[in-house]
């Protein structure tokens, strides 16, 4: 039985769980049709925790089924520095692009993915990023008329 | 308005120059994306759509419609050359058409896919024309029940049917069900699910999801697993004219497949996949010399790469004709539609004339278009698959996050996109389908409102889905292919 495979089970039915619980909150009266607005929601969650049990069933039954696994051992293996490089980037664009601005932001999150995707140029990375963010801020801004933040470069807005 | 009179009335719309434009660069993209491995037409169709409220419905819908098979074509180049197919639906064409790109043939086996996907196309679009004024038909006396039904029945078919688990497709489908709660009761007028954050009053915008689960999640997929992976390029020698054998080869594999994929994507069960595993089978068993299966044949690519055209195109007529999306892409479509406030049914093809029958014709010129992009000019394309894998996929998340701020302008739209990567990172990694997710979260609010309304119509007597012949035939259907895969495993097992 697989770690990842247990708390996925879990996960789901706690999920449903968790929709139940908001689900008991809403009204139940609906008029005409005898059921209100917590019907729906009543069968999603309880589709949820169905579902989550037979994941979990499977789980101690011999391992969820037909699972197409990435070769362990080969260049398949886990990296996790790439997942946070790639993560970094996109947190770093949340924090920043409304007060650095697109380009700002844009310019890093390039730069960091290219970093993560293994790219080890990360002068030229920034440099495309920046030709990158500032075409699609000027084809935005100017020709579609959808504004994007200019923050601390000076862009026409 | 009947098929002949609606098909010259939408050319004289598709054919104004403004419309002809965006068809062109909506198939050029598609083909750009469709060529680019890990980008497809659902994320490309889902990035755009914050455009939509610049763009005017017809052009709009016209450029998004070039992008979803500008995908289709495109996608048979990186699976020849790279042997990485882009989608599932093209996974038979890499057994054969890869192996012909080894030994040197790469050429024929893309004219082949090129010329069998216009083929495909091309009679795929007659054969919609035809059709779609029958459903419609049909359709104008489908009431709230039947829309259920055919809903229940689309939802069984593309979580528990297709695809590797039944349960795992199944919990897809419900986790697209359950963001699809959010906002305000259609009927009521309550807010559920909103949790006091006005964001969520509206609902959770399909371009978040779509992008998150296949842009954020694939990137970090790709990242995680697969950046130190080398991967080697065919390269594109000789000549890429098909010989007089090649074209003898080829053209019946077209029909038969063309054959076995519009149906399959024009009834509400959706995907591409089969028909193009069919076609694979199909064209295996009848050829003359079955032993040059698996070591470059013709017709394993000219069928199936037929098949997936020939599919995608059926998949238009749930989505026009009855408002049913079997493909993410077809959803995101649908969100699209919805964007303007349209809903796609049997009204469509009397309120929206111009729009639907333009959108058709404009699939006629696209194929055309397509085919020159994609013989004439394959070298450009084949640069484009060049482009190394960090500068990709940085850009390609520059332009994904680009189309969720533009939402709302907010950042807590980059959060949400990158909590929908994380699940799909986690749905890529364990095997998840992520189509049912997407067109759960379009799909089931629909379905809702169409179950509350019929049960209105009864005055809450739920007999209403057992007494209608249609409804009841489906619903009867939908068990019978649950209960049947299940029955025959059972009985096999039984009898060894």
């Amino acid at each position: 039985m697989k770690r990842a495979e247990l708390s996925l089970s879990l996960g789901v039915i706690a999920l449903g769980l968790a929709a139940a619980a908001v689900t008991a909150q809403l009204p139940s009266e609906g008029g005409y049709a005898h059921i209100g607005p917590n019907f729906f929601p009543g069968i999603v969650s309880a589709g949820l925790v169905v579902i989550g049990a037979w994941l979990l069933w499977e789980c101690f039954s011999g391992g969820w089924r037909s699972l197409a696994e990435p070769e362990p051992g080969s260049e398949h293996a886990f990296k996790p520095s790439a997942f946070v490089w790639v993560s970094a980037g996109l947190f770093l664009h949340m924090a920043l692009i409304g007060t650095a601005g697109f380009v700002i932001a844009g310019t890093l999150l390039f730069a960091c993915v290219a970093r993560g995707f293994g790219s080890a140029r990360p002068a030229r990375d920034a440099a495309l990023g920046v030709v990158l963010s500032l075409a699609v801020y000027l084809f935005f801004v100017k020709f579609l008329n959808v504004g994007l933040p200019a923050g601390w470069m000076p862009l026409p807005a | 308005m009947d098929a002949f009179a609606g098909l010259i009335h939408g050319f004289g719309v598709a054919l104004q120059p403004l419309n002809l434009l965006w068809g062109l660069i909506g198939v050029t993209l598609g083909t750009f994306v469709g060529v680019l491995p890990g980008v497809g037409p659902a994320l490309t169709v889902a990035m755009l759509l914050p455009l939509t409220i610049k763009l005017d419905p017809t052009g709009a819908l016209i450029m998004f419609a070039g992008i979803y098979y500008g995908a289709m074509f495109g996608g048979s180049t990186t699976t020849i050359l790279l042997n990485t197919p882009g989608e599932s639906a093209s996974i038979a064409t890499a057994l054969e058409g890869n192996r012909m790109a080894k030994n040197g043939r790469a050429g024929p086996a893309l004219a082949t896919s090129a010329i069998g996907s216009f083929v495909a196309g091309t009679i795929a679009t007659v054969a919609l024309t035809l059709l779609a004024p029958l459903v419609v038909e049909a359709a104008l006396r489908f009431g709230p029940a039947e829309y259920f039904a055919l809903m229940v029945f689309a939802f069984t078919t593309v979580s528990a049917v297709l695809g590797a688990s039944t349960v795992r497709g199944l919990a897809s489908l419900f986790i697209g069900l359950l963001l699809g709660l959010p906002g305000i009761d259609s009927q009521t007028g309550a807010p559920r699910f909103a949790f006091g954050v006005p964001e969520l009053l509206d609902g959770i915008d399909v371009v978040v999801l779509a992008v998150g689960l296949f842009a954020v999640g694939e990137a970090l997929y790709v990242a995680a697993f697969q950046s130190g992976l080398r991967e080697t390029m065919e390269a594109l020698r000789g000549s890429l004219w098909m010989s007089k054998e090649d074209w003898r080869r080829s053209w019946p594999a077209w029909l038969r497949a063309t054959a076995i994929g519009f149906p399959f994507g024009s009834i509400p069960a959706g995907g591409a996949e089969i028909p193009t595993f069919l076609s694979y089978a199909t064209e295996k068993r009848l050829c003359k010399r079955p032993d040059e299966f698996g070591n470059g044949a013709i017709e394993g690519v000219a069928g199936p790469e037929a098949a997936n055209n020939a599919a995608a195109t059926g998949v238009l007529v749930p989505l026009l004709t009855l408002g049913i999306p079997t493909s993410s892409t077809a959803a995101i479509l649908l969100g699209a539609f919805q964007n303007y406030g349209i809903q796609p049914g049997p009204l469509l093809f009397q309120e929206q004339t111009n729009l639907v029958w333009g959108l058709i014709a404009s699939l006629y010129i696209g194929n055309v278009i397509l085919l020159i992009l994609n013989l004439p000019l394959i070298g450009i394309w084949v640069k484009v698959l060049q482009i190394p894998k960090p500068l990709l996929y940085a850009g390609i998340l520059v332009f994904s996050t680009l189309g969720a701020y533009s939402l709302h302008q907010s950042w807590v739209d980059l959060l949400t996109l990158y909590v929908f990567g994380l699940l799909g990172f986690a749905m890529r990694r364990w095997d998840f389908p992520v189509g049912p997710a997407v067109i759960g979260l379009i799909l089931g609010p629909l379905a809702e409102t169409q179950f509350r309304r019929a049960l209105s119509i009864s005055q809450g007597d739920a007999s209403i889905f057992f007494t209608q012949p249609i409804c009841a035939t489906l619903l009867a259907l939908t068990a019978l292919i649950i209960v049947t895969p299940w029955l025959y495993r059972r009985l096999k097992r039984k009898s060894s």
